[in-house]
């Protein structure tokens, strides 16, 4: 516990000490920002479902942003040596990376809830529709997070990291328009399954159900334990 | 028998560190063939070798961070292919490169180090304030890593390879990038940590292994060639060392009579304007040789100086290398 503590601390320190977390979290809010006005104040309504639907976009290319230096800065800095060197478990050191990610998330994730202030002021919106919206984003989000995680084990070049993380996730986003080109039932329902995008959908109608919850845990688990197999196989 | 003591009735029985015929292959390359040697606590062993000889390999599958592809690697009695967690908290680390982390400060990355290592809240400044007392950091402690010269980092890097105070010590060129003075510092600091803990450093300054090293291991091409003290591989060499004299005897008359001496293989002469004669003879080990060679010398007029030159750890190490060299062409 000690180590996976040690690993967190540091990539708390590194975020804020460089301009990443500072740069991701200004500009999801600027990006939020503008979404949110131009769908309430354009439709009138007091809802957030096209707000999120546009925040999960934001956040596929974000995401990349956030999670190529993760193990690529260490190999590029000798620094992974120093890591496996130490007596600290592989899964401390890619689990305390992952929660370090999934921290600047989630205070990405509060900020924009500032835009509920007017919302709730002026508006009678779905409290439902917006947890269970909100929850989504965040399950969609350690998704994401946890594929970059798993690129950047895969190369010491950031930018080649970042490159790859960034159509894989677009690529789990759209799948889901595949649907319709199947003739095969269990096609249709395997990529409606897969698709990032229709479960969300599902989660921001205030659907909160287990096989979305559950797919996206499956995701991020499957790829931290990809990456820790990853890194053991690499010595 | 109750795990906790079995484990330390094996470490009773085992060196700081032991290799035990590993090998490492990249594809059918092979680095490492076939490596054994120990390092036991209290001794400093210098680790020589060309540059490519395969010592930071050897060094990176001490630590751990490589896995030998046959052989076993045990680090205070415990091995790193199946206990590496055990081991690592009993080891210290500088790779040839610090791996330091440009964006944190100095005070900020040991803390990190600190953690890492379980080393509990209370005892942490302590610690800390340690080594950097030993490192001579103390200026730089607030600074950011990126900051710092080449010397600070080495030194940092050396800093955080003794938090903790772990019972071996691997590193790996700790001196190269350093200033004459900052150089005589740092071997003190290995120096007074080895009287207590075992430690293996890689370095190709052969002065440095001399001062600081009991014991000295020369690998090339991922074999090991030799492993002694520094004086006993000079020793071994000196078989056929040279006896240096300068006389003002006649040189032809004295030439005859040393060459026939029994211990005496071959005889080179110069003299020089002042009618004093250089005379080297290089002569198989025998104790007596210098008397006899003197009392020849002295029947034929003045002896100036008579010495004999051991061979310097360069030319045993350059021989050794070139014996190598030579084994694998008639192979």
């Amino acid at each position: 516990m000690n180590g996976l503590l040690a690993i967190y601390g540091k990539e708390m320190a590194t975020y804020f000490r460089s301009p990443i977390a500072y740069f991701l979290i200004s500009s999801f809010l600027l990006g939020t920002g503008y979404f949110f006005i131009y769908n309430v104040f354009s439709s009138g309504t007091a809802t957030m479902d096209l707000t999120f639907r546009d925040m999960a976009f934001l956040l596929m290319i974000l995401v990349p942003v956030l999670t190529m230096r993760i193990f690529s800065g260490e190999y590029s800095g000798r620094t992974m040596e120093l890591l496996i060197a130490l007596p600290i478990n592989t899964w401390q050191i890619v689990l305390g990376k992952y929660l370090a990610a999934v921290t600047i998330l989630v205070i990405m994730t509060v900020a924009t809830f500032v835009n509920l202030i007017p919302m709730f002021l002026y508006g009678n919106p779905h409290l439902v529709n917006i947890i269970c919206g909100y929850i989504g984003f965040i399950l969609l989000g350690m998704a994401s997070i946890s594929i970059g995680l798993f690129f950047s084990a895969l190369t010491q070049n950031q930018i080649v990291a970042a490159l790859i993380t960034l159509p894989t996730l677009l690529g789990f986003w759209w799948v889901g328009h595949l649907q319709n080109m199947q003739s095969n039932s269990f096609m249709q329902d395997f990529l409606g399954y897969i698709a990032f995008s229709l479960h969300y959908s599902e989660l921001i109608r205030g659907l909160l159900r287990s096989e979305a919850v559950i797919y996206y845990l499956l995701v991020a688990a499957t790829s931290i334990i990809l990456t820790i197999s990853y890194i053991k196989w690499r010595r | 028998m109750a795990p906790d003591l079995l484990d330390a009735y094996k470490k009773m029985n085992s060196s700081a560190i032991s290799l035990k015929r590993i090998s490492k292959r990249y594809g059918p390359k092979e680095i490492i063939h076939n490596l054994s040697f120990d390092v036991e606590p209290g001794e400093i062993v210098g680790f020589l070798g060309p540059n490519g000889a395969g010592k930071t390999t050897t060094m990176k599958m001490i630590a751990g961070t490589s896995t030998a592809t046959s052989g076993t690697v045990r680090v205070a009695g415990f091995d790193m292919a199946t206990q590496p967690e055990e081991g690592t908290k009993r080891l210290g680390y500088l790779p040839e490169h610090p791996p330091l982390y440009d964006i944190l400060k100095v005070s900020g990355f040991l803390n990190f180090i600190a953690n890492a290592k379980g080393i509990p809240r209370r005892l942490r400044k302590i610690e800390l304030d340690k080594v950097v007392n030993a490192c001579k950091l103390e200026n730089v402690v607030e600074s950011e890593i990126y900051k710092l010269s080449k010397g600070y980092r080495q030194r940092l890097g050396l800093a955080q390879a003794l938090v903790g105070d772990p019972e071996v010590l691997l590193l790996d060129e700790p001196t190269a990038g350093l200033d004459p003075g900052q150089i005589q510092e740092t071997r003190e600091v290995i120096r007074k940590f080895g009287t207590n803990h075992a430690v293996l450093l890689s370095t190709h300054i052969l002065t440095e292994v001399t001062l600081i090293c009991s014991r000295v291991a020369i690998i090339n091409q991922g074999k090991l060639l030799a492993i002694d003290s520094p004086e006993g591989l000079q020793k071994a060499l000196e078989e056929t060392s040279t006896v240096g004299l300068v006389t003002s005897g006649n040189s032809t008359s004295i030439q005859e009579e040393l060459s026939n001496l029994d211990n005496v293989l071959s005889i080179s002469a110069k003299t020089d304007k002042s009618n004093r004669t250089k005379i080297t003879c290089h002569v198989e080990s025998d104790d007596n040789i210098e008397s006899e060679i003197a009392r020849i010398v002295i029947k034929k007029g003045n002896l100036f100086s008579l010495n004999r030159q051991s061979p310097s750890l360069e030319n045993v190490f350059l021989r050794y290398i070139k014996e190598s060299k030579d084994l694998r062409n008639t192979n």
